[in-house]
């Protein structure tokens, strides 16, 4: 018996490890490319400096937006029932099975109609300009909100909001004072996800946003410059900070979820 | 206080009604039926939570149909109570006079009496309620459910986690917090004997439907259905056909046994009838024992076929010896300890007339059906 449950043990274990191994490898093959003096020269560029600034400001922005929506989104899902939920339901995972590059054209394509002029019409255009990375990171990240946060609200035991009605609260105010609390820890992990799959965020920035350093080009893209250009320790600064700041989003997700246990 | 007009309701596949209801004069009123017979759901749409497919409710002759729940002034305390767990103690009590902003001074003044009353002083500071007992926690949902004054309390199914003992020092409780602080309470359960306990005024439904509505002794020792009679655990149920009517309108039954039954209005020589006798106003008689008159009618010479021990009772299952047909008596313990009873002993049982309840069996499609389960 205890045998077996150490076989079993070690089926689990054994394809983590190697998973774990691998990711260091990836990570750890870096160092033979990385400097430190290099590093803090290359930080001192005005171009990596901007990739970072506008990383940090797009994803920050375009996460926002996406929570800002996603959450109502997903609570109309979790909750009620309405002609066509599963369509809509099925319809918003769109971006999470296109790729990014595909997600981007649909983007253009939709901007060279008379929508998209008329959004022109007040300044709203989206090649090398701020607007266009956070459109296209917002598309791209949004449904994965919507998803996460519909699993969290479906967690919140509606009895909680049915009694808080009858306590005296309005709809909105049972969503406001019990629902939303009780979803906090969920609604952080999926703001830190977000974010975390924003600022990662290439293909579709690229494609409706472009490259053009110190204004559209953010860390990722400036990541594929640099390697397209041979220009290993630049490329090699970017990806640790990347990795630096991709951690520190991991570490903050762990932690949020470890708490909600 | 509480009046229901034609009310239907839906839930999935699950239809609630047509339901009539008029509790009028008493302030504890009881809904009993089984799991799954449409309580929860007929609660939720008197609360406003679900909107009834047609019908109207009232509350304290007031149309609240179309009001919203917050607006009802009714408390709610669920089955699973959920207390709000990112609240403590204080600030789940509170929760309801924040949200309708009650003065201060007057909640204070509420939560003095309610922590007296609850007995809860000693949790009122906990932080997390996930700390609380069972017993605990449904002081605390009562506290919170009562602190804003309700017109009316809604139970549903409250002590039901809970264990023996606790659960009856709160239904206790609950009548001592119905009279001291005049809130009607609407209490659905599908606990016998806390229906019995708590209600003025029952109902039951059943399958969605209110089969029977009336003060505890009629539901007890009258029912209207024979599902109704089913479920109030009545064991003793027999098929019989009116054979005549008595001069002083009581009613002589026969088929597999004969009995002399209370007579009803409209009752027909050739009607059929279902007859039963709840087993604990079955009468044991010793042999050679002297009889007295109201007990000479519907006697029978019977022996002991099996004996079941249950916590303060005991149920004797008698087959009488003209017929074979088989009765269940029940004694409390004491009584089976004086009497000596064993499984093959000879005795003589009587179905006091009295006792007795009919039902005609042709009243209708649902009876019937019941009965043919």
């Amino acid at each position: 018996m205890m045998q077996r449950d150490s076989v079993f043990k070690i089926t689990m274990l054994l394809p983590l490890f190697i998973l774990a191994g691998y990711f260091l490898l990836l990570v750890g093959s870096q160092s033979a490319f990385f400097n430190f003096s290099v590093f803090m020269e290359q930080l001192s560029r005005a171009n990596v400096l901007s990739a970072i600034a506008l990383s940090l400001v797009a994803a920050t922005c375009s996460s926002a937006i996406a929570i800002g929506i996603a959450i109502p989104s997903a609570y109309a899902l979790a909750r009620f029932n309405f002609p066509g939920k599963r369509l809509v339901d099925t319809f918003i995972d769109l971006p999470m099975v296109l790729t990014p590059i595909a997600l981007g054209t649909l983007i253009l394509m939709a901007w060279n109609t008379a929508f998209g002029q008329f959004l022109a019409n007040f300044g709203l255009t989206l090649p090398f300009t701020l607007a266009g990375v956070i459109l296209a990171q917002f598309t791209v990240v949004v449904a994965i909100s919507v998803r996460m946060l519909k699993a969290t609200f479906e967690q919140v035991n509606p009895r909680q909001e049915q009694v808080a009605r009858l306590l005296g609260c309005t709809a909105f105010g049972s969503f406001i004072h019990v629902t939303l609390p009780l979803a906090r820890r969920g609604i952080l992990a999926a703001i830190i996800l977000t974010w975390a799959r924003a600022i990662g965020e290439f293909g579709a920035t690229v494609m409706v946003a472009g490259t053009a350093k110190g204004q559209t080009a953010t860390l990722p893209s400036s990541i594929y410059l640099a390697m397209s250009m041979a220009d290993l320790p630049q490329a090699v600064t970017l990806v640790v900070i990347l990795i630096v700041i991709s951690l520190l989003v991991l570490f903050g997700v762990r932690m949020a979820l470890e708490r909600k246990r | 206080m509480i009046r229901i007009e034609k009310l239907i309701s839906r839930r999935g596949a699950f239809c609630l009604g047509p339901i009539d209801l008029d509790f009028r004069g008493s302030s504890y009123l009881t809904i009993l039926g089984p799991s799954g017979s449409g309580k929860t759901l007929f609660l939720e749409t008197c609360m406003g939570l679900i909107t009834p497919e047609s019908g109207r409710v009232w509350l304290d002759g007031k149309d609240v149909t179309d009001i919203a729940p917050e607006q009802r002034h009714i408390s709610y305390l669920p089955q699973d109570l959920t207390l709000f767990p990112h609240l403590s103690v204080r600030d789940n009590i509170l929760f309801g006079a924040r949200r309708r902003q009650l003065q201060k001074a007057l909640v204070e003044s509420r939560l003095a009496n309610l922590l007296d009353l609850l007995e809860m002083h000693h949790i009122i500071d906990r932080t997390d309620v996930a700390t609380l007992s069972g017993g605990e926690k449904q002081r605390v949902a009562m506290a919170r459910a009562l602190l804003p004054e309700p017109r009316l309390l809604f139970l549903d199914e409250p002590f039901s986690a809970l264990d023996a003992t606790i659960k009856r020092q709160l239904q206790v409780k609950l009548r001592e917090i119905n009279q001291q602080l005049g809130v009607t309470i609407l209490h659905v359960t599908h606990d016998q004997e806390e229906a019995f306990l708590l209600g003025e005024q029952l109902a039951v439904m059943i399958n969605g439907q209110i089969r029977q509505v009336g003060p505890r002794d009629d539901i007890y020792y009258r029912p209207a259905t024979l599902d109704v009679a089913r479920f109030l655990r009545n064991q003793n149920i027999f098929d019989l056909t009116i054979k005549e009517i008595l001069p002083d309108g009581s009613l002589r039954l026969e088929n597999d046994i004969c009995l002399v039954a209370p007579g009803h209005a409209g009752a027909t020589p050739g009607e059929q009838l279902a007859t039963g006798i709840r087993s604990e106003e079955v009468v044991v008689i010793r042999p050679n024992k002297p009889i007295g008159p109201e007990l000479q009618e519907n006697l029978f010479h019977a022996t002991i076929v099996d004996i079941l021990i249950f916590g303060g009772t005991q149920t004797l299952c008698v087959r009488l010896n003209d017929s074979g047909v088989t009765v269940n008596a029940e004694l409390p313990n004491c009584a089976m300890r004086d009497l000596g009873y064993a499984i093959g002993d000879a005795l003589q049982v009587c179905l006091r007339k009295r006792s007795l309840w009919t039902i005609p069996l042709d009243a209708g499609a649902v009876t019937r059906k019941v009965h043919d389960d």
